[in-house]
């Protein structure tokens, strides 16, 4: 019983119902809706989920720093039309440097959040609403409300996003999904097995006992905001791939839904708990809910909203409440201390107390 | 215990003197650490002990003095360097990360394990500390689940981890139940059998003289002695941490005392404290004498409302009461003037007139329900007159007054009131001694025009100085009420540290 106890803490539980969750949630619209199991329907969910799972794995780094990165949405729109512009006069650019500067543009409006939040001590949600509106404001002026057109595009961005990576079977895996996969891996790589990603657990744990512990927590939340902005930078390159035209409201909205797909994600708000997985599970839960609810004609358009709204509040519901619960069954364990004269504890801590 | 005068001393704290503002913290005083011994240092509230360890972690720097590190005079910067330089502290609350496990909370702050967390070696290694503290833990647990004890313990894993060699204690027994103190003892004896300096704070008596190689006291920041446990008595310490000086105290003066306004019998309330039976008069000044932590101030929102007690039963006027809401003790006429003038007492932001007619509103609104502004500044003035705050308008920020004025502005909010029982929570707490002294002279005309009074103070001369009668609490528990005329420093805080007076010293001290 321990051992299994060990191995499955609550918050990999959490991922498990997730994934239970878009399982059930498929074979009810399969039941309902006409050819939903076919290729085309992966393609379109997988495609759509792309940019929101990069950014979200971005906003999940500084939520678990019990921080907010609202500004996400202007940083995505912000680099794909100043990409877009700039590809539009230059077709000639390599796609490497494309991919590059789209994320270091990124990464330098992340690093304004991250020094007014960590060194600045402002609060994270005043800094970035500001940003937020700061850089579309920029952008409009930038842009003199022109907009961004295919046409001007090289051909190799507008045909990338039929691009496969490899097929699996009847799938096709496009290279734009791959890439968000990679992504994704790449950062729940980091937040496990780097001393920089378990710190950001540790912050958001306990802000007050980071500040003592002897590591620099402000350079930690810096980064945090750093990178976030640079996987907006990222997902701002894929914004512009996937849809050419990009006007200056492009990635209106992305900013909510970054940490709605985080927080049903199970990434907790306040910090600490969660991972890039989880919030790729639930920027996908998401968009399954959203590509289906559209095809489904038994509900309104205006309910779609309403709906995604109350699967959020259910998530963090279930956070509070389930988890809460979930803990008290992982029951309290109490310290034993052998007595003076007894034999130390024996090797490989196989005592530990219910 | 081996002779510790040949051995070199770890730490030597060398005539620090420290100053915050008005107050003198620290004056002169030196301490002496030994490897492989248990230092104990107890004093008073306010004596200095937070402010010494406090400079011995780097948080403060001190004005004058010396810090001997193995003979050498070091600078303490911050808690950073602190670490390095081996010194480490565990306080009453231990700084634990909930949603990291066990191991990852001993090496946190290690900075040189490598560019990537080896599981599988990060749990061998925290195992393998645990084991040289003899205790049993799953390290892969994370820490949100463990017991106060088991967080002390992992906080002593770390400090082991990193090669602690000086460890402050600051008060670690406080909420541990009796069987984890003795397991946190066995902790601290290992430790000290390897070699650390170990600084105890602690407020238990029987503990100190428990654990203890060597008891130090400090009385009003400055040094009063340095002893080997063997060459102390527990009455001699407690006379050596009072005997401070209440000559400048305004002492109440004599009221008869009228009715009997209200009686508490048998009160409690659950993990806070059991069993506080007592009566206030009209005219009447109650101390509530004790420790940090005796849970006087949980008595006084009890009879507020603000945390209802769960058990024991209140007669306010000769009738039975229930006190479940801070507006229920208002209409009964009972005020709790708050220890807490930031986060409980006052709108900071706001004018005195708006702070001062807040809980009573309502006597302000006209036949629209609109609130009469002229009348509700001419009972600002008249409080500004009859309290003397020291303002240039009643329209000023409550914010931007001095300590002592916040807390007249406060004592006018309740007043308005028309209390008939005023519950005064550390009144004179942080405020300048002419601003001490009026205050102390507001509440004799208080209790001169026949208001009931309940004075919790943890300045033990200024609550016998200004009660009839004093009530002792010691841990949720009420240790007994002294007459004016018994009420000594000595008896009182005898009662406060949990010893039966003319009690001899148990054999357990000779040891």
């Amino acid at each position: 019983m321990n051992t299994i106890r060990r191995r499955f803490q609550p918050e990999q539980i959490r991922e498990l119902v997730l994934i239970a969750l878009i399982i059930g949630i498929l074979i009810f619209f399969g039941t309902q809706i006409d050819n939903y199991f076919s290729p085309r329907t992966f393609t379109r969910i997988s495609t759509s989920v792309a940019v929101i799972a990069v950014v979200a794995v971005g906003q999940t780094l500084v939520i678990l720093t019990r921080n907010i990165d609202l500004s996400v949405g202007s940083i995505v729109g912000f680099t794909a039309y100043i990409v877009g512009t700039i590809l539009s006069i230059n077709n000639d650019i390599p796609p490497v440097a494309v991919v590059l500067m789209a994320v270091a543009m990124g990464a330098v409006m992340g690093s304004i959040n991250g020094l007014l939040v960590a060194y600045g001590r402002v609060p994270a949600i005043i800094v970035t609403l500001g940003t937020l509106a700061i850089f579309r404001t920029v952008l409009v002026e930038i842009s003199g409300a022109n907009s961004v057109l295919t046409n001007e595009l090289p051909r190799w961005l507008v045909n990338l996003p039929p691009v496969n990576a490899f097929t699996l079977g009847p799938l096709d895996i496009r290279l734009l999904f791959f890439l968000a996969v990679v992504v994704v891996i790449i950062f729940q790589l980091v937040v496990s097995y780097l001393p920089w990603g378990r710190r950001l657990y540790a912050i958001g744990s306990n802000p007050d006992a980071a500040r003592v512990a002897g590591f620099p927590a402000q350079r930690i939340i810096f980064t945090a905001f750093v990178l976030s902005g640079a996987l907006a930078g990222l997902g701002g390159f894929m914004f512009l791939a996937r849809f050419g035209n990009i006007t200056v409201v492009a990635g209106q909205g992305i900013e909510l839904q970054s940490v709605a797909a985080a927080v049903v994600g199970g990434v907790n708000i306040n910090g600490g708990l969660g991972s890039p997985f989880g919030a790729f599970l639930g920027a996908i839960l998401i968009d399954v809910l959203d590509n289906s609810l559209i095809r489904w004609l038994a509900i309104s358009e205006f309910w779609r909203d309403a709906l995604l709204g109350l699967l959020i509040l259910l998530a963090v519901a279930t956070d509070t409440v389930i988890m809460n619960r979930l803990r008290k069954v992982w029951a309290r364990h109490e310290l034993q201390v052998s007595g003076d004269g007894e034999p130390p504890a024996e090797k490989g801590g196989a005592g530990y107390a219910a | 215990m081996a002779e510790t005068q040949t051995k070199q001393p770890i730490l030597e704290m060398q005539h620090i003197s420290k100053r915050f503002d008005a107050t003198q913290a620290l004056e002169d005083v030196s301490l002496t650490l030994y490897p492989g011994e248990v230092h104990a240092l107890i004093g008073e509230n306010g004596a200095g002990k937070s402010t010494l360890i406090k400079i011995m972690t780097g948080v403060h720097r001190p004005d004058t003095g010396t810090i001997l590190l193995d003979g050498q005079p070091t600078h303490i910067n911050n808690s950073q360097e602190a670490q390095t330089l081996g010194i480490a502290a565990i306080y009453q609350e231990p700084m634990i990360f909930p949603d990291l496990n066990v191991a990852e909370n001993i090496f946190i702050s290690h900075r040189s394990r490598g560019m990537v967390v080896n599981w599988g070696r990060l749990f061998k290694d925290a195992e393998a500390i645990l084991a040289q503290l003899d205790v049993k833990l799953d390290v892969r647990m994370p820490a949100r689940g463990l017991t106060l004890a088991a967080q002390q313990a992992v906080e002593i894993g770390k400090a082991i981890s990193l090669k602690v060699r000086v460890l402050i204690m600051d008060e670690p027994t406080a909420s541990l139940s009796a069987h984890e103190v003795d397991q946190l003892f066995r902790l601290v004896n290992t430790l000290r059998s390897q070699g650390v300096a170990i600084l105890f704070i602690g407020h238990r008596m029987e503990e100190v003289f428990r654990i203890a190689d060597r008891i130090t006291v400090l009385r009003d920041g400055k040094y009063i002695s340095s002893r080997p446990k063997a060459e102390v008595k527990r009455d001699q310490v407690i006379r050596e941490m009072v005997g401070r000086d209440a000559g400048d105290f305004f002492a109440k003066s004599e009221v008869p005392r009228g009715d009997l306004l209200m009686s508490v019998r048998g009160l409690g309330k659950e993990g806070a404290f059991t069993d506080v039976s007592f009566d206030v008069y009209q005219g009447e000044v109650l101390g509530f004498a004790g420790l940090i932590g005796a849970r006087r101030t949980d008595v006084g929102l009890a009879l507020f409302g603000i945390e209802p007690a769960d058990t024991g039963e209140i007669t306010f006027e000769g009738k039975p009461v229930a006190i479940k809401a801070p507006d229920h003790a208002l209409k009964l006429g009972i005020a709790y003037v708050t220890e807490d003038r930031r986060g409980l007492g006052l709108v900071m932001p706001m004018s005195i007139t708006t702070n001062i007619s807040l809980p009573t509103l309502r006597r302000y609104l006209s036949a629209l329900g609109l609130v009469r502004r002229p009348e509700e500044q001419r009972t600002a003035e008249s409080f500004r007159e009859q309290l003397m705050i020291r303002t240039p308008s009643v329209a000023l920020d409550v914010g931007k007054l001095s300590g002592g004025n916040q807390q007249k502005v406060m004592l006018s909010k309740w007043l308005n009131a028309r209390p008939k029982l005023l519950i005064l929570d550390e009144p004179t707490r942080g405020i300048d001694v002419r601003a001490k002294a009026e205050v102390h002279h507001i509440i004799n005309d208080l209790a001169a025009e026949g208001l009931g009074i309940i004075l919790i103070s943890s300045d033990l001369p200024e609550v016998l100085a200004m009660s009839d009668r004093v009530l002792v609490m010691r841990e949720g528990r009420q240790m007994g009420i002294f007459d004016r005329k018994d009420a000594t420093q000595e008896r009182v805080m005898t009662a406060a540290m949990g010893q039966q007076e003319h009690q001899e010293p148990t054999g357990a001290v000779q040891g």
